[in-house]
């Protein structure tokens, strides 16, 4: 259920079925007329053979377009006496090149590669330089052209440039796209086979893919310039194949290794295929099983399948996807192995799962027990999903495609050419055949375009929605005519769309209308698995054995009667039950075990936990003694705060953390990864039990992500219901037996505003001179001849002085004392005493055993206090602390351990949570807990299988010298010779180890090609010394190098997560109105999106809706109808106009950046990094990590007044979150800081109070609401 | 997998109110004692539960019959303490639902002949961690307790003597997986009896022959080919006869991982 994907198979009728591993029915493709003879399917992308024996493209299940960006630089030279002028000299660049100059980019001369292809919008100009605006005509200046462009034009720039923009966008998504025939006429050499693959190509840069088809002549075709963002390719490359071959089939598995199967019964590989040389050098030759013919084969990462004449079953092994290109045993494996079962046809999906169709019954079987350890399965089961009933026979079709233009059947579109032959001045050779039309004959909607181009000139929209419009006269295609030909344009969405309409995730109702699927026996021709990713752990529900139905039981009739009949045992019976005892005493259980105690980063030392726990009284406490059975300390689990794991590679270890006592935390490292996470779930278990939590949190809380990408959750709801008192809060401090004599200092939570009071009693010493009460603000760094703390500002400062017999009030502001007032000394030597001090608009009023005694105005905003410090010699009893809002201190926030693994999580203020994954996937949150290494803890709702993926890479550097050249000898100063990326940590492959049990390796180590900066063919990168710009290609002055390994892990677990969409994001955004949420996001190739339909109800949304951007974006931050972003460069934009009606907004808006003297570096400027909006404020960590404030902004004013900045601190942060007056944010060092004292008239609040000190990478405080 | 918390959790909190009564020929005091009322889980066993009530009885018999072993009878039938108490009571008063459960306690003439000796609790966790294996050979070849620690076995006996429905289910749990490629077990450990007290126990496989689950209907028409209406009860409940026995077995069975089923 983690994730969608799709098996395609075709009925006997020739009609396309999909079948989601989310749900469980096949879904009929729309019927076009046209039969499909064979499928191949990578994830989003179709080929097919037709019925007319003609190539079909199907691109679907993409929630944002697939957009090319078109980019020419206009170049003018300065001549003396013309200016500026297209006019160069011959030896400069073209008038429109490409940035470096070497390619003539005429604009005129850029056309769409083909039909299916549409621009959106026209040329535009970039505006920007590195964030900056430019001038409206977009140049930049230089002296000459292979230099720095800049924005001011100043004497010696002899040159200039701007930079034209276009976008260009797949059009023909989610319908069939006819691939044009070889020759003019397609019936003279029709296609029979098509396979599409090499999604997992070793180094081959992402979005390669492959594509290889069978002619009916038996030649091989190898399409190319087929990759992610050009789904259709360039064009067809005959591929030599060797003599007396007569090929049949043909197979491309996901390493792009390539297989054929002879006419023969004999199969043939295609060796030597790699990266560089995707088409192979050779044919090989594969024995076939002992007397047998192959008739069917498939081609997977390490294996092949295959089924033979007698519909036998056959397993290759030996073959290694990743070594075939350069192995050739690697890619002909070592020998047949046969597998039980009799099918007729057989295909390889992801991970090697294996579907086959049954000889005898035609139905669809999967091969269940398929690992990389076992990779020949244990069994067949066969797929029982109910179908779909066919919405369009065969008969009804012909009818519909001839009263429906859209439905067009391919035998219509032959006659029309034929017709139109005479017409077209077709060159005979197929491989001019991709030249494109140029824009003007597309049939774009003359109404729609007009209108779109008055009301909004400079910025076309085309969020997704029109390109489905366009394109509706079908006479404007032909197959023969282009490439990307589109036989049946977006399906209708009220009924077509349905195939792909799996992605609504768990909400989405599969059964909702039963009526329309049926359970009828398909006899199936061919199955395409290539795209189908059935999760081992979880597999669909296409099964009819128990393990599947077990849904299916929660609600039938027989488990309700039996849980009903249960449930009532007793209770006919009236009985007082008090009298009965009870026959198990409870007692309280307990667990020990050995373990060692981290002290440091290198002591540590042997230790005995003993756990005891008593459920009815809600008691548990950790003990920790000393090998000899001495007590170390006891830790009453009641004041543990967060248990988290801290594990690294080899040391299973937990953190417990406990403010209130002064050790702040422990680390305990376990005998073995079993116990520690026993151990975790057991503490987690009771630390939420005694804290009354369960289930899901409340929509108000806090969410966070540990270093080792755990959940955790900060609920306040428990904490507001308990001190609420009329809509007041009270919190009562422990202070008795606290030495007042040197001072005691309690931080006020919520500072000190109008309606805060306190309240003080105790007994004053028999022999005194002074005591003081001052409420004041943060301390401060003071640096003077050495740096000490400070607090510089007292708003009130109490000091009652019996030695001058007066009472003293009095203010310090910036350091220095103001005008004192003086009041009579109304207390005694030995005295016990009740101060009350109560702030009000105007100022404190201050009561002495509860009558009034005198008033202190305000000379500094009481919302600058954030701690209470008594001093001096008395003894204190009680000391109670009220405001309006919830006070809570960091000691009594327990951080509950949800579950799942994530990098980051957003939340709203209506409870609707998501969370992005290391490898950018997006999760939704069910409203479940535990799952995992929580195993008890919660019910299994909602607990989902997770994985998740991290690339692991070190670096190999080398130095040049005169003798031996390249050598992993270094100088003495040099990096270590295998190192991290900023080279000062040793890291080697062999010793790269993962985190624990969990996570596996799925690559080999490999050599990155596709390094930032550029590479040689051995992965190389140059650069003069070693902290320096590298660059690809070897130059003179080159002495070191240095090349990138890479690995991949993954981990498998549980979580309350499941996943939402398939675009890969970098940052999401959340914020709710009501039961609504918007939600905003940025891809993970830097584009804006936002996501429709989602609500409370159905949080994981409809799909997404795309937002077109001037420039790649890296964070994003939505609230109340205002969007910010931060793009690759640091720069800040608003979009402007987003209301209701219209979500996606009309433009893009530059914000300038802050610009200031930060006193802890020269620099005067940086760029953004990432951003928080509240309804008011806009918070903007920049690329130095400090913080900077926009405030004032407003639904007239978005992007704000005016830049503020925090400078009482110098800490550095990662990430924040803020809204309306709450900011939390995370330190480098991983520490959770709250901003107190935010408020309207001071945006940028006055301190920082550290919440959590674990290490800890994301905090979203979205959904706070303490009020 | 018994992941269907709901039921395990019902099942594992049914308790019956008992009303325990010395045998009126064994008090040898003038004062008669008063009865002893007390909760007990239907899941654990009587040796289990009996300590407090032992107590209070003994200062009410004669000394020389302190040391004896004490036993129970319902009815004049005495009651054997290897089986769950629960289902003694169905077994008994299933058809004819009594509360409280009056018992009488016993410190005289033993039934040799019918009870079997319990000197300690170790008897009991002997009993029950055999009873234990016994099933899960008939679930999967013995396989999984077999692969089990000592401390494991350690916590399903105290996780069922202290009434701990966690402490037990975090082992029981891998007790009710199955294994391997199959779904289901290999056998349902199951025992049925009739309401003289006869036990009757077959091998029941979880599947019919062509796959299809199998449900209760179906084991009674195999089992009683000739009897028409036969209803089963455990657990104090009439199970409805398309229960399947997977889940029967899954979620149903005592702690001793049997199904113990009485005919009616």
């Amino acid at each position: 259920m983690s994730s969608n994907s799709l098996l395609f198979s075709i009925n006997n009728e020739g009609k396309v079925y999909a079948l989601s591993t989310s749900g469980s029915c096949w879904r009929e493709f729309m019927y076009l007329g046209l039969e499909f003879k064979t499928l191949s399917a990578v994830p989003h992308h179709l080929w097919a053979v037709g019925g007319d024996r003609q190539i079909y493209l199907h691109v679907h299940g993409l929630e944002i377009p697939i957009r090319v960006r078109e980019e020419s630089y206009e170049n003018e030279r300065w001549l003396p006496l013309e200016g500026f002028s297209g006019r160069l000299l011959p030896t400069d660049r073209y008038h429109f090149s490409s940035q470096d100059g070497t390619k003539d980019r005429s604009i005129d001369r850029i056309r769409l590669p083909s039909m299916a292809w549409q621009w959106e919008g026209d040329w535009q100009l970039e505006l920007t330089l590195d964030g900056q605006p430019l001038d409206h005509d977009g140049w930049t200046y230089a002296v000459d052209f292979p230099a720095q462009f800049g924005s001011n034009k100043q004497w010696k720039s002899c040159v200039r440039r701007r930079k034209w923009i276009r976008y260009r966008k797949f059009s023909a998504m989610n319908s069939w796209c006819a691939i044009a025939p070889l020759h003019k006429d397609p019936t003279q050499e029709p296609f029979i086979d098509v396979s599409i693959g090499g999604i997992q190509i070793p180094y081959a840069s992402p979005g390669t893919l492959s594509v290889w088809a069978i002619t009916s002549h038996g030649r091989v075709m190898y399409r190319a310039g087929v990759s992610t963002t050009s789904p259709e390719g360039l064009k067809w490359i005959n591929i030599s194949i060797p003599p007396n071959c007569d090929i049949k089939q043909i197979s491309v598995g996901p390493t792009g290794l390539v297989w054929a199967l002879l006419w023969t019964g004999r199969a043939i590989v295609r060796k030597g295929i790699t990266k560089d040389c995707p088409t192979g050098e050779g044919w090989m030759e594969v024995k076939s099983p002992n007397e047998t013919k192959l008739i069917s084969l498939s081609v997977g990462y390490n294996a092949v399948w295959a089924v033979s004449s007698d519909t036998r079953v056959w397993f290759r092994k030996g073959v290694e996807g990743n070594g075939a290109g350069v192995s050739e045993s690697a890619a002909l494996g070592s020998g047949w192995l046969e597998i039980t079962g009799n099918m007729s046809h057989i295909s390889v999906g992801i991970n090697d799962q294996v579907f086959a169709i049954g000889d005898s019954d035609k139905s669809i079987y999967w091969r269940s027990g398929i690992t990389p350890a076992e990779q020949t399965g244990k069994r067949w089961r066969r797929v029982q999903a109910n179908m779909q009933l066919s919405r369009t026979s065969s008969s009804a079709s012909v009818v519909s495609s001839n009263s429906n233009a859209k439905h067009h059947s391919l035998s219509m579109l032959n006659e029309s050419t034929t017709e139109r032959k005479s017409h077209i001045n077709l060159h005979n050779s197929w491989e001019e055949s991709h030249s494109a039309p140029i824009e003007h004959t597309l049939p774009i909607k003359p109404k729609e375009a007009n209108k779109k181009r008055n009301e909004n000139t400079e910025n076309i929209d085309l969020t997704g929605k029109s390109y489905e419009t366009t394109l509706k006269n079908p006479r404007a295609w032909s197959p023969v005519r282009s490439v990307g030909s589109v036989v049946g344009m977006e399906a209708q969405p009220d009924s077509d769309s349905s195939v792909f309409d799996v992605d609504s995730g768990m909400f989405f109702d599969d059964e909702v209308s039963q009526t329309a699927w049926g359970t009828c026996e398909t006899m199936w021709a061919f199955v395409e698995a290539g795209a189908c990713s059935v999760d081992v752990m979880q597999i669909p529900h296409w099964f009819s054995d128990s393990q599947n139905a077990f849904n299916m039981d929660l609600t039938s009739k027989w488990r309700i009667e039996v849980l009903d009949r249960l449930k009532n045992r007793n209770s006919n019976q009236k009985l007082d039950l008090s009298i009965y005892g009870v026959a198990v005493e409870e007692k309280g259980w307990t667990r020990s075990c050995e373990a060692r105690l981290i002290n440091g980063i290198h002591t540590s030392e042997d230790c005995i936990l003993s756990l005891y726990w008593h459920d009815l009284e809600n008691i548990g406490t950790l003990s920790v003694f000393q090998p000899d059975g001495t007590i170390n300390f006891i830790l009453n689990l009641g004041e543990v705060t967060s248990v988290i794991n801290t594990s690294e590679p080899g040391c299973p270890r937990l953190t417990l953390s406990f403010p209130h006592l002064n050790k702040i935390s422990i680390k305990i490292q376990f005998i073995s990864e079993m116990e520690q996470e026993e151990w975790q779930n057991v503490l987690v278990d009771i630390t939420s039990q005694i804290n009354g939590l369960t289930g899901k949190p409340s929509a108000n809380s806090v969410w966070a992500i540990s270093n080792s990408g755990d959940v955790l959750n900060w609920d306040p709801m428990p904490a507001k219901l308990n001190t609420s008192k009329n809509g007041r809060y009270t919190k009562e401090f422990q202070v008795f037996g606290k030495d007042i004599m040197s001072g005691v200092t309690t931080p006020l939570h919520n500072n000190f505003p109008p309606g805060s009071s306190l309240k003080i009693t105790g007994c004053l010493h028999d022999v005194l001179d002074r005591f003081y009460i001052n409420l004041q603000g943060p301390e401060v760094k003071k640096q003077r001849h050495k740096i000490e703390k400070e607090v510089t500002e007292i708003p009130l400062h109490f000091n009652v002085r019996f030695d001058q017999v007066t009472v003293v009030c009095n203010t310090k502001v910036s350091g220095n004392w103001g005008s004192e007032e003086r009041h009579k000394l109304p207390l005694a030597p030995g005295q016990e005493f009740c101060i009350q001090i109560v702030c009000d608009v105007k100022g404190f009023k201050i009561l002495l055993n509860d009558e009034h005694y005198c008033s202190f105005e305000h000379r500094v905003r009481p919302e600058t206090i954030t701690s209470v410090d008594v001093q001096g010699p008395l003894r204190l009893f009680s000391m109670e602390y009220s405001t309006t809002n919830v006070i809570i201190g960091a000691d009594e926030m327990y951080w509950r351990m949800i579950g799942g693994y994530l990098r980051r999580v957003e939340s709203c203020q209506n409870g609707v949570v998501w969370g992005i994954s290391h490898d950018h996937r997006v999760w939704v949150y069910t409203g479940g807990w535990g799952g995992g290494v929580l195993k008890g803890v919660g019910s299994k709702d909602g607990i989902h299988s997770m994985t998740d993926t991290q690339t692991y890479c070190v670096y190999e550097n080398q130095r040049w010298n005169p003798l031996s050249g390249y050598t992993s000898t270094g100088l003495p100063t040099d990096r270590h010779m295998w190192s991290d990326i900023t080279g000062r940590l040793k890291r080697t492959r062999e010793h790269t180890k993962l985190l624990n049990r969990h996570w596996h390796w799925i690559s080999e180590w490999m050599i990155d090609y596709n390094t930032q900066g550029g590479v040689d063919s051995d992965g190389w990168q140059y650069a003069t010394d070693f902290p320096a710009p590298y660059h690809g290609k070897k130059v003179f002055t080159d002495c070191v190098r240095r090349r990138r390994w890479y690995r991949k892990a993954q981990i498998v677990t549980e979580g309350p997560w499941i996943r939402a969409g398939n675009t890969a994001l970098l940052d999401i955004s959340l914020w709710a109105t009501g039961d609504e949420v918007s939600v905003w996001a940025i891809t993970l190739a830097g584009d804006a999106i936002y996501r429709t339909g989602v609500t409370v109800s159905t949080p994981a949304g409809a799909h997404w809706e795309h937002v077109n951007n001037p420039q790649p974006l890296v964070a994003i931050s939505t609230c109340n109808q205002i969007v910010w972003v931060v793009g690759r460069k640091g720069e800040l934009y608003y979009r402007e106009d987003i209301s209701k009606e219209n979500p996606s907004g009309s433009k893009w808006k530059l914000i300038e950046l802050p610009k200031y003297n930060y006193p802890y570096s020269q620099k005067s400027s940086f760029g953004a990094k990432t951003v928080s909006l509240t309804t008011t404020s806009a918070w903007v960590i920049l690329s130095n990590g400090a913080i900077a404030v926009r405030s004032n902004i407003s639904r007239n004013q978005q992007d704000g007044k005016e830049w503020n900045h925090l400078t009482e601190c110098d800490l550095t942060f990662k990430q924040i979150s803020a809204i309306e007056h709450e900011v939390w944010a995370v330190t480098t060092e991983g520490i959770i800081q709250r901003r107190l004292g935010v408020t309207d008239e001071n945006p940028v609040g006055t301190t920082w109070q550290p919440i959590h000190s674990g290490n800890l990478v994301h905090v979203s405080a979205r959904g706070v609401c303490l009020q | 997998m018994a992941n269907d918390r709901e039921v395990l959790r019902e099942i594992w909190d049914g308790k019956l109110p008992i009303c325990f009564q010395l045998a009126q020929e064994e008090i040898m005091e003038i004062q008669q004692p008063d009865p002893f009322y007390v909760m007990v889980p239907r899941l654990s066993y009587f040796p289990l539960v009996t300590d407090k009530m032992k107590r209070h009885f003994l200062r009410y018999i004669s000394q020389e019959n302190a040391d004896n072993e004490m036993w129970l009878d319902y009815n004049g039938q005495p009651l054997k303490w290897h089986y769950p108490i629960g289902f003694l009571y169905d077994l008994y008063c299933g058809h004819d639902p009594q509360l409280p459960w009056n018992l009488t306690v016993h410190f005289m003439k033993f039934p040799e002949e019918i009870l079997l000796r319990c000197p300690n609790k170790d008897v009991v966790e002997a009993h029950f961690m055999s009873t234990i294996k016994e099933a899960d050979v008939l679930k999967h070849r013995g396989q999984v307790m077999s692969t089990m620690q000592k401390k494991d076995h350690n916590q399903l006996w105290l996780g069922l003597q202290n009434d701990k429905f966690d402490q037990f289910w975090a082992i029981n749990r891998r007790l009710m997986e199955s294994h391997g490629d199959s779904e289901g077990f290999k056998h349902i450990p199951i025992k049925i009896y009739s309401d003289d007290g006869v036990c009757n126990q077959r091998l029941v496989s979880p599947k019919n022959t062509d796959g299809s689950r199998k449900t209760l209907q179906q084991m009674i028409t195999e089992l009683y080919p000739d009897k028409s209406n036969v209803k089963l009860r455990t657990h104090g409940v009439v199970i409805p006869h398309d229960t399947p026995l997977q889940w029967l077995s899954e979620h149903l069975s005592y702690p001793d991982n049997f199904l113990h089923l009485c005919v009616f």
